[in-house]
C-alpha cells in the first residue's frame, strides 16, 4: 500500500480482549490483508488518514 | 638511517615516544590520507545492498513500495511509467564487485515508456531519519556540505539526478551525474552543498532528508532550471535532463556501494566506504523492517498466549523484538498461524498484531513488543496456548520512513 488508490477497505480491528490500542484492517486492491497502528509516524497510517480525508469510511469492527 | 632501510621490524614497540616527536614535525599533509569522520556509522545503512529481508527478486512492479534491498524504496508514481522487475544482484565481476561489493539493487524495464506523462516519476528513495541527521546541522550558520558516492551501472548513458529533499524545511537541492558508457560500472562522487538557511531539521524519527535516485521523470520534473543549489522546493526544478530509463525494455538501472559523508571530498579524498559486518546491516535494517519467518517445513512458536478468563476462544500474548523499531510496525501475516497446546492445536477464525509506540515517557520510536491476539472458532479449555506460525509462513513488520 503505498498510495489511497491502493486502499479497498478499511475496518477496525476487534482486538479480542482488553485492548490496548486501535489497528486498523486494511484491503488492498489485491486483496491483501495488512494491520496498521495507530501511529502518526506510521507511513501506512498517514495513507488511511488520507483516504478517509478523501471522502471514504473506516467500517467498525464486528 | 632511512626507515626505508631500517624497516618497521627493526622499531622496537614502544621505542619513539610522543616526546621524541617535535610537535610541528606532523603536518597535516602528512595526514591528509587519514579519514577523519565526524560520524562514528556510516550514515546509510545498507548502502552495500547485502540486506533483502522481503526477497531478492520482484516482477510487474508498476507502483511504489520496497521490494528487495532494504532500506531502499522505489517511487513510482503519477501515471504509468514502465512495468520493472527489481532485483538484488550478486556481483562475481566489473569494477563494483573489485572494489569490495557483492551485491546491488537492480530495476530492469519490462514495458517500456518513451513519452512518460507530465505528471509521473520513476525514482529510488531512502530515507534517513531527522535524529540520525543533527550533525549536519543544516538550518543554522555551521551547515555542514555532504558528498555522496556510489557505484552505478546503466544501459542508457546520458544525464542523471539525484535529489535531496527536506520536509521540515521543504527544501530541496539536486545534483546531476552522467552514465558515460552503457551497462558498465561507474563509479560517482556528488558534492552537496550546505543548507544554512530554512528550517533546522527536526531531531525525531520522521524523515530528515529524503535522497531520490531519478531513474525516469515526466515534464512536470524536469522543465524549469536544476535546483544545485539548496531551496524552496519546486517540482520543476528537480529533475532536469534525467535521461528516460523507461523507454526501452532493453533497458537496465543497477546501483551499490551508496556512500554520504559529512564534507566535501573528490573521488581522491573520499574516505572509504565503510563496511559492516552483515549482522550489524541487517539488525539496523530491522528498525525499520523485519520479517519473522519459518524455514521450509518448520513452525515458529513465537509467544504464549494467555486465555481470556472469561472466554477460553480468545487469546493474547507478546513477542519482543531483537531491535525497537522506528514507530508503530504495519504487520502483514503470509501463511496462517495456530493456537498449539500440549497434544494438538487450534485453527483460528481471526488473529491480530499490535506494535504501537509505548504511551510511557517521551519515547515514541522505541517499539520493541508485537501483541499478538488470537480467536478460535470454538470454545476450548485451554488457559494458555503457543501462538505458532506455521510452516511457509512469515510476519512481515513495516516501520520504515
Amino acid at each position: 500500500m503505498d498510495k489511497i488508490e491502493d486502499i479497498k477497505s478499511v475496518k477496525k480491528c476487534d482486538l479480542l480482549f482488553n485492548p490496548t490500542n486501535t489497528i486498523y484492517k486494511v484491503t488492498d486492491q489485491d486483496n491483501n490483508i495488512m494491520q496498521v497502528p495507530n501511529d502518526l509516524n506510521n507511513r501506512h497510517y498517514k495513507i488511511i488518514l488520507a483516504w478517509v480525508a478523501d471522502g471514504n469510511t473506516i467500517a467498525e469492527a464486528d | 638511517m632511512a626507515f626505508a632501510t631500517i624497516g618497521t621490524k627493526g622499531i622496537e614497540d614502544a621505542a619513539i615516544a610522543t616526546a621524541d616527536i617535535a610537535d610541528n614535525a606532523v603536518t597535516s599533509a602528512k595526514t591528509s590520507g587519514i579519514p577523519v569522520r565526524p560520524n562514528a556509522a556510516p550514515l546509510m545503512i545498507n548502502g552495500s545492498m547485502e540486506v533483502a529481508q522481503r526477497g531478492t527478486s520482484t516482477a510487474s512492479i508498476t507502483g511504489g513500495g520496497f521490494y528487495t534491498a532494504d532500506r531502499f524504496g522505489t517511487n513510482n508514481s503519477g501515471a504509468f511509467i514502465g512495468t520493472w522487475t527489481q532485483t538484488q544482484e550478486s556481483l562475481s565481476s566489473g569494477d563494483a564487485f573489485n572494489d569490495g561489493f557483492a551485491k546491488s539493487l537492480k530495476m530492469d524495464n519490462t514495458t517500456a515508456n518513451g513519452s512518460p506523462a507530465a505528471n509521473s516519476q520513476c525514482r529510488i528513495d531512502y530515507n534517513f531519519e531527522g535524529q540520525d541527521l543533527q550533525l549536519l546541522k543544516h538550518g543554522t550558520a555551521s551547515a555542514e556540505k555532504t558528498t555522496l558516492s556510489f557505484w552505478i551501472k546503466a544501459t542508457k548513458t546520458g544525464t542523471n539526478i539525484v535529489k535531496m529533499y527536506k520536509p521540515d524545511a521543504d527544501r530541496s537541492c539536486s545534483i546531476a551525474y552522467t552514465v558515460s558508457t552503457t551497462d558498465t560500472w561507474e563509479y560517482k562522487v556528488l558534492n552537496f552543498p550546505a543548507d544554512t538557511s530554512g528550517a533546522v531539521i527536526a531531531n525525531d524519527n520522521t524523515t530528515g532528508i529524503q535522497m531520490s535516485f531519478g531513474i525516469a521523470m515526466g515534464s512536470s520534473y524536469t522543465s524549469g532550471t536544476l535546483a544545485t543549489t539548496w531551496a524552496a522546493d519546486a517540482s520543476a526544478n528537480a529533475f532536469v535532463g534525467q535521461v528516460n530509463n523507461a523507454d526501452s525494455t532493453s533497458n537496465n538501472w543497477e546501483i551499490t556501494g551508496v556512500q554520504l559523508e559529512v564534507g566535501e571530498y573528490t573521488s581522491a579524498t573520499l574516505p572509504p566506504f565503510q563496511h559492516e559486518s552483515f549482522g550489524d546491516n541487517l539488525a539496523k535494517c530491522q528498525r525499520y523492517f523485519v520479517k519473522i519467518e519459518t524455514g521450509g517445513s518448520s513452525s515458529l512458536e513465537m509467544a504464549v498466549n494467555k486465555a481470556n478468563p472469561n472466554n477460553y476462544s480468545q487469546s493474547r500474548g507478546v513477542y519482543c523484538l531483537a531491535v525497537p523499531m522506528r514507530s508503530g510496525a504495519t504487520t502483514t501475516l503470509s501463511g496462517t498461524v495456530k493456537a498449539g497446546y500440549l497434544g494438538g492445536d487450534y485453527s483460528l477464525s481471526d488473529q491480530g498484531f499490535s506494535t504501537v509506540a509505548p504511551t510511557y515517557g517521551s519515547t515514541t520510536d522505541r517499539v520493541n513488543i508485537v501483541s499478538t491476539y488470537m480467536n478460535q472458532s470454538s470454545n476450548n479449555s485451554q488457559n494458555s496456548m503457543i501462538f505458532t506460525l506455521q510452516a511457509s509462513s512469515s510476519l512481515s513488520l513495516d516501520a520504515e520512513l
